[in-house]
């Protein structure tokens, strides 16, 4: 690993970031609507595939309960209770996973 | 593993938690420099869809968004998609930059803090364990604050299915799963 590996993958983090936010023109009316319905469930995949393992299979029990104790606050719509419930439920797991 | 100073820079040039854990852990496995540079590709695909969604909701000036670019990560995208949903139409544009920009600059100084506790801690077992619970609670919590209304939260649990689905599926392709998921469930509808 060297200082050179570490600025390539800065410039593709940041190469990723800016390609859509700078480069893009303003969507229509269609595709404005599509992007809008995104974000929720990009969120949710995203914390799906982390608790999979490159085996197959799923991360080990405290992590699974932190994302159930998540779940449980998520219709609350507040990030810190989803956070205290993931605590919570990490806490649970630790105990009894 | 990385280094005192090649794990400062890594925060200071990089600034993505998801990919400098994928580093890590590759590092730990003794993966070369080509496989580091892939996974980093493949982590970041979803910053091309997060800077999509929000190019329409911001006014400003291409080099402005540039700036705004570098503080692009997850934690500021659920934020700013938050709180512009709250504002009045008019103040959409200027909401949203504000937000990438003030949580971006609060986030980037608190993950240089974190690395330099971290680097001084060195190796704490127990925070290496938590750290694997923290990135799914929070995608949780940021899926919440994103989602409005049941049709939101309905295609966020269709999503999440399908990503595991793929995932147990083609273990290989996980990384990408939640794009297409996401992209997937977005499709239908009406256009506005």
């Amino acid at each position: 690993m060297t200082v050179i590996t570490v600025v390539a993958i800065a410039a593709i983090t940041y190469g990723s970031r800016a390609i859509a936010l700078v480069l893009l023109p303003r969507p229509s009316a269609r595709v404005d609507a599509v992007l809008a319905r995104i974000p929720a469930p990009i969120f949710a995949s995203l914390a799906a595939a982390m608790l999979l393992t490159g085996e197959g299979g799923f991360v080990a029990g405290p992590t699974l309960w932190a994302a159930l104790g998540a779940l449980v606050a998520s219709p609350a719509r507040s990030l810190l209770l989803c956070l205290i419930g993931g605590a919570a439920g990490y806490a649970l797991g630790t105990l009894f996973g | 593993m990385l280094g005192v100073p090649l794990a400062l820079a890594s925060s200071v040039l990089i600034y993505s938690g998801a990919t400098q854990f994928a580093m890590v852990a590759m590092l730990a496995a003794g993966a070369g420099v080509v496989p580091l540079l892939l996974t980093a590709a493949v982590l970041n695909l979803r910053h091309l869809v997060l800077g999509a969604v929000l190019r329409p909701r911001l006014d400003a000036s291409p080099s402005r968004r540039a700036l705004l670019a570098f503080f692009l990560v997850d934690e500021t995208f659920g934020f700013a998609v938050a709180t512009g949903e709250r504002a009045p139409a008019r103040d959409v544009a200027a909401v949203t930059e504000r937000t990438v920009l003030v949580a971006g600059i609060m986030l980037y100084a608190a993950w240089l803090i974190g690395t330099l506790v971290g680097v001084v801690g060195g190796g704490l077992a127990a925070v290496e364990r938590v750290a694997g619970a923290v990135f799914p609670v929070l995608f949780i919590g940021l899926a919440a604050l994103a989602a409005r209304g049941r049709s939101h939260a309905g295609r966020a649990l269709v999503a999440a299915a399908l990503t595991v689905a793929l995932g147990l599926a083609l273990p290989d392709l996980r990384l990408l799963a939640p794009i297409v998921a996401s992209v997937a469930v977005a499709l239908p509808g009406r256009a506005g």
